[in-house]
C-alpha cells in the first residue's frame, strides 16, 4: 500500500509539470489549430537558460523563471510572427513540419554551441525529501509542483477573468466570428504562441533540478505534451491539466508494477488506446 | 507546354523518353566504380542510393497517397533488425535474410496500419510516431531477445556465389551496386504504382479522402497496400543500412529523428513524384556528409589538407549535419511548399513564359 501511495503521490507531483507543458501546446492548438512539434524543444531552452543561469551567476532554478519565461514569451510571440503564422492556411502536414524543422534548429543550435554533453543543475535540495507519514516528498518536485500550481491558477484567471484572456478563448471558439467581433486574431496568435512558449520555458526550468540536460531532451517531452493533449481533448485547457496529472501518475505506477525501462511504453499504448476509442479526449469535445 | 509526339507516349501516359533516360542513367552510374577508386566518393554515392530510397519508399504513402507517416523507423528498423539477427544467429546471409525482412515489415505495417489507418490527419501523424517509440523502447527494453542499447555488430558478411564469381562484401564496391539496385528497384517500383489503376486510387485518397470513398474506394484497404509497398522497401533499405554500417541500436535504428529524415528527404525534394525524392537527396546528403567528415573533401582533392576550412568545419560544425536539414525544411515549407523539384518547374515555366512572349512579341508587334 505504501509502495502504491508512494508512487501515486510522486506521480501526481511530476505530473503537475507535465500539465504545464500540455496546456502550453493545447492553447497554442487551440487558437491556431496548429501541432507545435517544438514545444519540447521550448522546454529544453527553458532548461538551458535555467542551467545558465544557475551556472554563471548562481540563480536558483525556481527564481530564474523569472527570467525564462519572459524570454521564451518573446521567442515564441517573434517565431509566430515571423514564420508561423505564414503557414496557418497550409496543410496541417505542412504546419506539422514546419515546427519539427524549427525544433531541429533549435536543438541543434544549442548543441553547436553547449555541445551536446549531459549537464546538471546540482542544487542543495535536488536529492532531499520532507518526511510524510510513511511516504517521503521529494523537495524539488514538491517545489516545482507548488510553483506549477500557482502558474495554472494565475492562468486560468487570465483565461477566465481578464478581457484579453476571454478574447484569446473567443478566438480559439470560432476565429472568424471572433474577428467578426472586433477581436485582432493576429494579436491573439501571437499572444497565444508566447504563452505556450512561455509554459514551456517555466516548465523547462522547473524540471532542471530533476532531470539531465542536453540538447535532445525535448523530443521526449514533445511527444509526452500530445499524450496530455490527446488524452484530454485538444485544445481544452482544463483537459490537460487532468491528462498531464494522469500521465504523470501512470508513468510512475508503471514503473512500479510494470517495469521502470516500460513505463513510456505503457504511456504511448495508453495515448493509442485513447486515440482508437475516444479521439475527442476523456472529457470529451470541449475547447478551453 | 507542348505536348510530347503521341508516338512517345505509351497508352497509360507513360513517356518513353523517361524510361530511356532513366535506363541510361542507371547504366552510367553502374560505370562509376570502374572509373572512381577514391573510397570517399562510392561512400557518398552509398549513403545517396539509401538516401533516395528511404525518399522514394516513403513516397508511396506519403507523396501519392497523401498519409504522412513520420514513424517509418519502424520498418527500417524492422529490416535491419531482422537480417543482422539472421545473419547473428543463424549464420543466414543477407540476400536470404532481406526476403525475412521484407516478411516482418509487411506483418508489422498491416498490424500498424490496421491501428493506425482509423485516423486522419494530424492523429495519424501522431499515432504514427507513437507506434515507432513503442517499437523502439520495446527493443531497447526486452534485452535476451535484442541485446537492449548495445545493439548487434555485423562481424562479417558471407562471401556471395552469383554466375560462377566469388563476392566479398569487404570493400565499397559491391555495397555500390546493391545500392544502385535497390535505387533502381524502388523507383520502378514507384514508376509502377505511379502508372497503375492502384496510383489513381492512392492519389485519389490523398485529394480528398471523403470523394474518394464515395466513389467506391476502399480506404483502409488502400491505405493498408500503400503502406505495404512503402514498407517492404523501407525495410530493404534498412538491411541495406545495417550491412553498410555493420552496427545497429534501438536508437539509431528506430529513432524518432530517423522517421524525420526520411519526411525531410521527400519535403525538400518534392513529394509526390519520382524526381523529387531523388532531388531532395541530392541536396541533403552531400551537404550532410562534408559537414559530418570534411577530411573527405581532402582526399577527393577539393580541399588541400592544411586548407583552414576542415579545420573550421570540424570545429564548430562537425554535429550540424541535422540542422541543416532543419534550416531547409523550414525554408522550403515557407517559400517552396512544393520543393526544390516545384522550384525548379515553376523556374523554367518562367522562362519558358518569357520566352514565348518575346516571341510572340516579334511576330505580332503591340500596336
Amino acid at each position: 500500500m505504501t509502495v502504491f501511495l508512494q508512487s501515486v503521490l510522486s506521480g501526481v507531483l511530476v505530473g503537475g509539470v507535465y500539465a504545464l507543458i500540455g496546456i502550453g501546446l493545447t492553447i497554442i492548438f487551440g487558437v491556431m489549430r496548429v501541432i507545435n512539434f517544438a514545444q519540447g524543444d521550448l522546454l529544453m531552452l527553458g532548461m538551458y537558460l535555467a542551467w545558465l543561469a544557475f551556472k554563471r551567476y548562481h540563480v536558483d532554478p525556481y527564481v530564474s523563471i523569472l527570467i525564462a519565461a519572459p524570454l521564451l514569451f518573446l521567442w515564441g510571440a517573434l517565431l509566430q510572427k515571423a514564420l508561423i503564422n505564414r503557414v496557418l492556411d497550409a496543410l496541417p502536414q505542412n504546419q506539422i513540419l514546419l515546427t519539427i524543422g524549427l525544433g531541429l534548429v533549435m536543438s541543434n543550435t544549442v548543441m553547436l554551441v553547449f555541445t551536446s554533453d549531459y549537464q546538471l543543475v546540482t542544487t542543495s535540495y535536488s536529492s532531499s525529501s520532507f518526511p510524510l507519514g510513511t511516504l517521503s516528498v521529494s523537495q524539488p518536485l514538491l517545489y516545482s509542483f507548488l510553483i506549477t500550481a500557482a502558474i495554472t491558477a494565475a492562468l486560468y484567471w487570465f483565461l477566465i477573468r481578464t478581457d484579453t484572456g476571454q478574447a484569446i478563448r473567443a478566438t480559439a471558439q470560432d476565429r472568424d466570428a471572433a474577428q467578426l467581433m472586433g477581436i485582432n486574431v493576429e494579436r491573439m496568435s501571437v499572444l497565444a504562441f508566447g504563452l505556450g512558449a512561455a509554459l514551456a520555458g517555466a516548465a523547462g526550468t522547473l524540471i532542471a533540478p530533476t532531470y539531465y540536460i542536453f540538447p535532445q531532451v525535448g523530443s521526449a517531452f514533445t511527444l509526452k505534451a500530445f499524450v496530455i493533449v490527446v488524452l484530454g481533448g485538444m485544445g481544452s485547457v482544463v483537459g490537460a491539466t487532468l491528462g498531464g496529472v494522469l500521465i504523470g501518475m501512470t508513468e510512475s505506477l508503471a514503473a512500479v508494477y510494470v517495469a521502470s525501462g516500460l513505463k513510456e511504453l505503457v504511456v504511448y499504448v495508453l495515448f493509442l488506446l485513447v486515440l482508437l476509442f475516444r479521439p475527442a479526449g476523456l472529457l470529451g469535445k470541449s475547447r478551453m | 507546354m507542348r505536348p510530347p509526339s503521341p508516338l512517345l507516349r505509351s497508352p497509360r501516359g507513360a513517356s518513353i523518353v523517361a524510361v530511356v533516360v532513366f535506363l541510361a542513367v542507371a547504366a552510367g552510374l553502374a560505370l562509376v566504380p570502374q572509373l572512381v577508386r577514391k573510397p570517399y566518393v562510392l561512400h557518398m554515392w552509398i549513403v545517396l542510393f539509401l538516401a533516395i530510397a528511404q525518399g522514394e519508399a516513403w513516397n508511396v504513402i506519403g507523396g501519392y497517397t497523401g498519409q504522412y507517416s513520420v514513424g517509418h523507423a519502424a520498418y527500417f528498423g524492422v529490416g535491419a533488425y531482422t537480417t543482422v539477427m539472421l545473419l547473428d544467429m543463424a549464420r543466414i546471409p543477407p540476400w536470404w535474410g532481406a526476403w525475412a525482412a521484407v516478411a516482418c515489415a509487411l506483418v508489422v505495417s498491416l498490424a500498424i496500419g490496421s491501428i493506425t489507418f482509423r485516423l486522419r490527419g494530424p492523429y495519424f501523424v501522431l499515432a504514427s510516431i507513437a507506434v515507432a517509440e513503442i517499437i523502439r523502447l520495446a527493443t531497447l527494453y526486452f534485452k535476451g531477445f535484442t541485446r537492449g542499447a548495445e545493439g548487434f555488430l555485423v562481424s562479417d558478411i558471407p562471401a556471395l556465389h552469383l554466375f560462377g564469381a566469388e563476392i566479398e562484401f569487404v570493400t565499397k564496391r559491391p555495397f555500390y551496386y546493391v545500392g544502385l539496385g535497390l535505387v533502381v528497384l524502388v523507383i520502378a517500383a514507384n514508376w509502377a504504382v505511379q502508372h497503375s489503376k492502384l496510383g489513381y486510387y492512392f492519389q485519389a485518397i490523398r485529394e480528398d479522402q471523403d470523394a474518394a470513398h464515395s466513389l467506391g474506394i476502399h480506404l483502409a484497404f488502400y491505405k493498408n497496400v500503400a503502406l505495404a509497398i512503402s514498407a517492404v522497401f523501407t525495410a530493404l533499405a534498412g538491411a541495406y543500412y545495417a550491412m553498410y554500417v555493420k552496427f545497429i541500436d534501438p536508437n539509431s535504428a528506430f529513432g524518432l529523428d530517423l522517421s524525420v529524415q526520411i519526411v525531410l528527404i521527400c519535403i525538400i525534394g518534392g513529394i509526390g513524384t519520382i524526381l523529387g525524392p531523388v532531388i531532395g537527396a541530392m541536396v541533403l546528403v552531400p551537404l550532410s556528409e562534408i559537414l559530418r567528415n570534411p577530411k573527405g573533401l581532402v582526399q577527393v582533392g577539393i580541399l588541400s589538407p592544411d586548407s583552414r576550412a576542415v579545420a573550421f568545419i570540424e570545429a564548430h560544425f562537425a554535429n550540424a549535419h541535422v540542422l541543416v536539414y532543419g534550416i531547409l525544411v523550414v525554408l522550403v515549407i515557407l517559400f517552396a511548399p512544393d520543393g526544390v523539384l516545384g522550384l525548379m518547374r515553376n523556374g523554367t515555366r518562367r522562362v519558358r513564359r518569357r520566352l514565348a512572349e518575346r516571341r510572340a512579341g516579334v511576330e505580332a508587334p503591340a500596336p
